[in-house]
């Protein structure tokens, strides 16, 4: 159960979680800056609601208090390069 | 080539698949033929790939996950821009598309702190020696 994959993006396991946890005694929001869980290529869209859960039943703390797990999901993912004009044809 | 390939030729809800243009491409060096209308995934899917990258840091395998566009899971080179969807991306004929490989992680916390480069130079440094195969650098 432990091995478990959470985020795809950074690869972090369900047992990255726990011990993250346990190790430093750690709030909902540490664990997700320690562990980049939900942090990575997709922008968290994939794994936030298992994120969510897996840090509440953790830590206890219910997801959107008063330190959000700050979520900025992108509509997609873009390059410096599309953003400075160039054209995507493929 | 085609008769190698893994598709549902007749279905039971949508019918016989018609006669298709055949496409070819190739996927890190190899070519490969699919069908007008696949995606880059479908179409490597149909020859037997399954495996369109690896995890950057760790290397282990990633293919199709959500296949809706949503997890850039299937994310590969196509003609040379990265980060192209294999799921949502028309095939097109004589596309290069190359697999994701693993990056170097110079600034990996699980380094000791006194061996991270301290300048861009350093980095570039620690970079060369990592693409030479000295991954202790």
């Amino acid at each position: 159960m432990d091995k478990m994959i959470i985020c795809r993006c950074e690869e972090v396991t369900l047992g990255d979680i726990k011990d993250t946890a346990e190790q430093y005694d750690a709030t909902a929001r540490e664990i997700k800056l320690r562990t980049r869980a939900g942090m990575g290529y997709c922008g968290g869209r994939t794994c936030r609601p298992a994120v969510d859960k897996v840090l509440e039943d953790i830590t206890g703390e219910k997801p959107g208090d008063q330190i959000p797990l700050k979520v900025q999901p992108p509509v997609r993912p873009v390059t410096l390069a599309t953003l400075g004009g160039r054209t995507n044809d493929t | 080539m085609t008769h190698k390939q893994m598709r549902i030729i007749d279905h039971p809800v949508l019918g016989a698949m018609n006669e298709r243009d055949i496409m070819t491409f190739t996927f890190d060096g190899h070519t490969y033929k699919g069908f007008k209308g696949d995606t880059i995934a479908s179409a490597l899917l149909a020859n037997g790939i399954r495996q369109l990258r690896v995890h950057e840091e760790r290397g282990t395998p990633r293919g199709i996950y959500c296949n809706i566009g949503h997890c850039f899971e299937c994310r590969t080179t196509v003609n040379g821009v990265s980060g192209v969807r294999a799921c949502l991306t028309p095939l097109k004929d004589g596309m290069v598309v190359t697999s994701g490989q693993t990056e170097p992680v110079p600034l990996n916390s699980e380094h000791d702190v006194d061996e991270l480069p301290r300048t861009y130079t350093e980095f570039i440094q620690k970079q060369k020696a990592h693409e030479a195969g000295d991954s202790d650098a």
